[in-house]
């Protein structure tokens, strides 16, 4: 049985088919990226995945059990944690609590919140400035904090939104670190990204995207050198 | 432990704080003797009242109501109306006024859950002249604006001074524990962004009708304590401009801050008595503040205060450490 399974899910903004009869599975423990140009339909796939849009027709299941049209918080708790593209924190909040939010909300008692947020901050190298309010976060920091709480309890699947997008190379290593290490853990991953160098590196298989339609679903080498996903990123005339 | 520091601190600050000054305002009495003026400071309270409660919604969790004066006068009709129709007193009236009005909050949190910024605040506003006029049309059953006698529980003022002071201490000392409990982590994350809260798992739905509950319940019981020291219920304990007088408290004191509310209350209606005799113009200068405060000074009176303070001069420790 796969850990995620989506199956037909479609979406329409007016006449506009953001997820055109989207189809694809993802085993326990794979790390998955999700590529495509822009307005591909890559976000609003993740939207429906985490809750926060429901999808015209079509179903996902989580470990076999339907999860479509939950609220991103019932989502949450069973497991599925979300980064967003556009950072998303608390921004009049230490980074500490940012992480303790998290931890509280999905069940764990304060004192094993703050263990758990400690030994995180160290990870991310953030242990300078976790009293800091996120909001006074440089970009990249903030990033992290958010990429952060997605690992305050291991998720049953993250799903990470641009994470390496506008983030200094430091900063970019330490997480990519951290998702190999969990990876290797066998923590379950999807990973959308457009640094192609980093989704080659980390993710051992890649689905491509374009137009709302899923169009590759392969080996991430196999992926980038189909010519349907060529074509789909540097347009008809370049095939 | 010591991770907690930071929020905490804060937090903690500003409590020792605002019991300093809790204790500073039950002192009082032995400088300011004349009943008149202990009853000025005791309406104080009951405004310092309705801003905590106030701020618990709009500072803490960011749901701007505009319907505290409202759940106050609801707190106060509860009470007045039993005493009114089946002889209650205190005993009975209070804590079913804190039961009506929590519940009548529950019911407001639970209609306006999905609406944000101004269509809460609209909506809140909605509730609060619906509230007010059918209050003041119900003749019948409410007298209307003749408004109606409710008994009083003491004798004199200073009973009444310390049992507003004790009522704060203990909605401080609660709200304290509170907002350092995991339930102060979810409010203040639903403040910050309710999008970000929901999809780490926080009950947003929960959370804010708990916060909306126990704002109109701690409003509701303030009014039912204003109704027996006033022994005088109206429909004008609800009217917006007590709203707004509860807003600029809170706004000129510090928003989303332990002592802001408190220390807010008690200066902006002590002025107000001094202001009486300019008649409207009072409500004028408090405006003109409440803009001031917003476009200026975000922290309020409290973050002036703080930032005053972390400005002192460092100790010249520089030349020691060139030395080494």
């Amino acid at each position: 049985m796969p850990c995620l399974a989506i199956k037909n899910v479609s979406k329409a903004f007016g006449g506009l088919k953001a997820i055109d009869n989207a189809s694809f599975s993802i085993e326990a423990g794979e790390l998955v990226g999700l590529i495509g140009p822009n307005g591909s339909g890559k976000t609003t796939l993740l939207n429906i995945l985490s809750g926060h849009l429901s999808c015209d027709s079509g179903s996902v299941e989580l470990d076999g059990k339907p999860i479509t049209g939950l609220r991103p918080e019932v989502l949450a708790r069973h497991g599925v944690l979300r980064m967003f593209q556009l950072t998303r924190s608390f921004p009049r909040m230490s980074a500490f609590d940012n992480l303790m939010v998290t931890g509280c909300a999905l069940g764990l008692s304060q004192s094993d919140a703050e263990k758990r947020a400690m030994k995180l901050l160290e990870d991310l190298s953030l242990t300078r400035i976790m009293g800091l309010d996120a909001g006074q976060l440089s970009g990249g920091q903030m990033k992290l904090l958010e990429f952060g709480s997605c690992f305050m309890v291991p998720p049953r699947i993250a799903l990470l939104d641009e994470p390496f997008a506008a983030v200094h190379p430091t900063l970019k290593e330490i997480m990519s670190g951290f998702i190999r290490s969990r990876h290797a853990e066998g923590q379950t991953f999807i990973v959308v990204s457009h640094d192609m160098p980093v989704v080659v590196e980390l993710c051992p298989r890649s689905v491509c995207m374009n137009a709302g339609r899923v169009i590759a679903d392969e080996t991430t080498r196999k992926v980038l050198s189909d010519k349907v996903v060529i074509e789909a990123y540097l347009g008809g005339a370049a095939a | 432990m010591a991770a907690t520091q930071p929020t905490n601190t804060r937090l903690k600050v500003e409590f020792a704080v605002s019991l300093v000054l809790l204790a500073v305002v039950a002192a009082l009495p032995a400088v300011v003797t004349n009943a008149y003026w202990q009853g000025v400071i005791i309406v104080s309270m009951y405004f310092a009242m309705l801003s905590i409660a106030w701020n618990l919604l709009a500072g803490d969790t960011g749901q701007f109501s505009l319907a505290p004066a409202t759940f106050g006068m609801l707190g106060a009709y509860t009470t007045g109306l039993l005493s009114y129709y089946y002889g209650t007193g205190a005993a009975i009236g209070v804590p079913a006024a804190v039961i009506v009005s929590g519940g009548i909050g529950l019911l407001l949190g639970r209609i306006v859950l999905r609406l944000r910024g101004p269509y809460l605040a609209l909506t809140t506003l909605s509730f609060a002249e619906i509230m007010r006029l059918v209050i003041s049309n119900s003749i019948d059953f409410t007298r209307g604006d003749l408004g109606l006698n409710v008994p009083g529980i003491f004798q004199g003022r200073l009973p009444y001074y310390y049992l507003f002071v004790i009522v704060l201490l203990a909605t401080q000392i609660g709200l304290f524990y509170l907002l350092r409990s995991r339930a102060g982590l979810f409010l203040r994350a639903i403040r910050d962004d309710e999008i970000a809260a929901a999809s780490r798992g926080v009950r947003i739905v929960y959370w804010k009708t708990f916060a909306f509950t126990l704002s109109a319940a701690i409003s509701g019981l303030a009014g039912a304590l204003y109704g027996h020291f006033a022994q005088f219920v109206s429909p004008e304990l609800g009217l917006i401009s007590q709203t707004g007088i509860v807003i600029s408290m809170v706004v000129i004191g510090g928003l989303g801050t332990m002592v802001g509310p408190l220390a807010g209350a008690l200066l902006v209606y002590v002025a107000s008595e001094f202001l009486r005799d300019s008649g409207n113009w009072q409500l004028v200068i408090f405006s003109l503040l409440v803009i001031v405060f917003a476009r200026f000074f975000r922290q309020g009176l409290w973050g002036i205060l703080l930032s005053a303070f972390n400005r002192k001069p460092a100790r010249p420790a520089a030349p020691a450490t060139a030395t080494e």
